[in-house]
């Protein structure tokens, strides 16, 4: 008896091990290497590069890698960056850590290395953790770039932002003003995590905003951390509903929050009374931006950012840099900072009840 | 033996009125009704899968998959909404799939704890791996918002009784049935008393694999009734909503008394540890204590709560054992 269940369990596993194996070599062809033929199964590939690290197909090889795979966000830059890869001609190999673990995105990079990328894009979970990592692909004549998130200005040859900071967190509270009517009230902020780089730039530009240009708005308490999870950020709304019952405004920073404040607004029936503002995808607030209990989400199109990380890898493969004003097709206009490899994919973009359905993501 | 089961869940109890004591003179709302409702709402879906791991760490296991199982039935309920009709049949029939779902996940684990003797915390890291992989290759991680959800199962989520949401209810039921079970059913006394000592409880007759198997497959059912109350609760599925639940979920447990060797742990205590984790949540904000020291605060309170009853545990053996002396000598 014993023995039939673990003969049962070992094939068990074995299927699954199997399964594993199929789509990874699906998902890793273009690279398989030395053998003849086979790689010409993927389209656009007339346009060869003169790249200069020899990879194996002469085609020009972009990998990028997100922060984690499997969520809506970097879902959505999946779609552009390998867009793009069928536009431009390029190999887009879009791969990362399953969860948002620094290690694990140490151990995705050095395998894209010895897969021989001409350019590794990169949103560091960690960025000094994978300062050693992205040397040795220097080292190996690989182009390195970071986008999404910066990882160590010294080590990157570009790095792509898809809006700045600054100007992001003031546009968000100039919009929750704008939302709450009055330049004269009590806000409170809730933010996905304590330690998130990037969402506590955000809230010191959205408070330094509050301070020159509104200074009668009275933010309540601490940023509240809401361990990017919508139902903590719903209680703890519930509770700040309750703590503050003349709170106006609620911002929320970190796709999540802003879901779980709308709902519990939505909730309470005070849509009138308390507006929320916040960085959010836009078909995931669609049921609360349409009865008003979310104002506006305010984020940049993710699609767009993966579609311009590999239009700047390509450049970076070429040996080109790109320069400030220039337009890069189906993205825009970007800007370049006075440092010459900080890339800024544009102005934020609101989601209001009016356009939200036009997007899919 | 009575007075050492009050003892047990004493310390928690007398921590949880000294903060509500506190709170309700820092906060005029703390103690009103509708806070201690929206508590006990917000912490449905925590309290249920705690009941459920009770059973486990008093048989001296423990499950590690909880949320990932979890997550894996919200993620299949998702699914059926697309097929179900919008009557309320869809919401009968969902508590019927649900459970059954997380039960037949649940019995997986058991399977391998119980058949193959594998250690119960390898055996669930397995699975919570393979659950959470499954649900992130089948879903993508898409988030599944309200407006795909028969209109049914959202009346079901808004209903209340006598001001008191449907989801409390739930909660109830859960935690009585599982109450009872563990005190008056044969097989609630066997999982008490494989807990207590393996050893002489096989020896006495008590089924080993029946209820190792039994745990982890009611584990499940109540994981599937948590995912319906997760479901109706955040009114969206998100995939990535209760990761890293099954800490919370033990620390409630662990809190309320349950010993992590076994043998010791009860359902009120539980409940009592749930809702210290709880109304410190909710207590810090209403309190308007600074976010940073709120964690500071927490974590001393489950220092203090669990070194209490250690200390006090282990003077009670202490006497037990001077009784036992005495009498021999």
């Amino acid at each position: 008896m014993k023995k039939l269940w673990l003969s049962m369990t070992v094939v068990f596993f074995g299927l699954i091990l199997l399964a594993g194996c199929v789509s990874e070599e699906s998902a890793g062809s273009g690279n398989s290497g030395s053998s003849d033929g086979e790689t010409s199964g993927s389209s656009g590939e007339g346009e060869s590069s003169s790249g200069e690290s020899g990879s194996d197909d002469g085609n020009t090889d972009i990998a990028v890698v997100p922060k984690l795979v499997g969520i809506p966000y970097f879902n959505a830059s999946e779609t552009g960056a390998e867009q793009a890869g069928e536009d431009l001609g390029v190999n887009v190999e879009y791969t990362g850590p399953t969860e948002a673990d620094a290690a694990a995105q140490v151990k995705v990079i050095e395998d894209l290395i010895s897969q021989g990328m001409d350019t590794i894009a990169v949103a560091p979970n960690d960025p000094a953790s994978v300062e050693p990592v992205l040397k040795k692909a220097k080292e190996q004549g690989i182009n390195v770039m970071d986008w999404d998130t910066p990882a160590d200005k010294e080590l990157v040859d570009l790095s792509v932002k898809q809006v700045d900071d600054e100007e992001f967190g003031r546009h968000m509270a100039e919009k929750l003003v704008e939302a709450m009517g009055t330049e004269d009230g009590k806000i409170a902020i809730l933010t996905g995590g304590l330690s998130a780089a990037n969402l506590n730039l955000w809230i010191e530009a959205a408070k330094k905003e509050f301070n020159e240009n509104y200074p009668n708005i009275e933010i309540v308490s601490e940023k509240i951390p809401t361990e990017e999870k919508q139902q903590v950020a719903y209680q703890k709304t519930l509770d700040l509903l309750k703590s503050y019952p003349d709170l106006d405004g609620v911002l929320a920073v970190s796709t999540p929050a802003p879901l779980g404040a709308a709902q519990a607004v939505q909730e309470q029936g005070v849509q009138d009374e308390v507006s929320v503002v916040g960085s959010a995808l836009p078909t995931d607030s669609e049921p609360f931006l349409e009865d008003g209990s979310l104002d506006t989400a305010v984020l940049w199109n993710p699609k767009k950012l993966g579609y311009l990380t590999v239009a700047l890898g390509k450049m970076l493969a070429e040996g080109e840099m790109p320069e400030d004003g220039q337009q890069i097709e189906n993205v825009g206009e970007i800007t370049v900072k006075d440092d010459g490899k900080t890339v800024i994919m544009g102005p934020p973009q609101d989601f209001t009840k009016e356009n939200a359905s036009d997007f899919d993501f | 033996m009575k007075l050492l089961l009050k003892q047990k869940e004493f310390s928690v109890l007398a921590i949880i009125l000294i903060i509500t004591v506190i709170l309700s003179f820092v906060s005029p709302v703390f103690l009103t009704v509708q806070n201690w409702l929206d508590i006990i709402e917000g912490n449905t879906v925590i309290g249920i899968l705690a009941i459920g791991m009770t059973l486990i760490i008093i048989t001296s296991d423990i499950d590690v998959s909880v949320a990932a199982l979890t997550t894996a039935v919200t993620v299949s309920i998702g699914y059926l909404f697309q097929f179900l009709p919008d009557n309320w049949s869809s919401v009968v029939l969902i508590f019927l799939i649900a459970p059954l779902i997380g039960m037949l996940l649940g019995a997986f684990n058991g399977l391998l704890v119980s058949r193959i003797k594998i250690p119960a915390i390898v055996v669930t890291l397995g699975t919570l791996n393979i659950f959470s992989g499954l649900v992130l290759y089948i879903t993508n991680g898409n988030y599944i918002n309200s407006t795909n959800f028969p209109d049914s199962f959202l009346a079901f989520s808004n209903i209340e009784m006598a001001g008191i949401p449907i989801l409390i209810y739930l909660f109830a039921l859960v935690a009585f049935g599982t109450w009872f079970i563990l005190k008056y059913t044969l097989i609630g006394r066997s999982v008490l008393a494989i807990g207590g000592n393996a050893q002489s409880s096989v020896r006495v007759g008590i089924n080993f694999e029946k209820v190792k198997m039994f745990v982890f497959s009611y584990m499940g059912f109540l994981g599937g009734i948590a995912a319906i109350a997760q479901t109706s609760y955040t009114s969206a599925i998100d995939p990535n909503g209760l990761a890293g639940m099954e800490l919370t979920v033990i620390a409630a447990v662990v809190l309320g008394g349950a010993n992590i060797h076994g043998g010791r742990g009860s359902i009120p205590g539980t409940l009592l540890g749930v809702l210290l984790l709880a109304i410190m949540q909710n207590g810090m904000i209403l309190a308007r204590i600074d976010v940073f020291w709120q964690n500071v605060v927490t974590g001393a309170i489950i220092v203090i709560a669990v070194s209490y009853d250690e200390i006090n545990h282990r003077r009670n053996q202490e006497k037990l054992s001077n009784i036992d002396v005495k009498e021999a000598s």
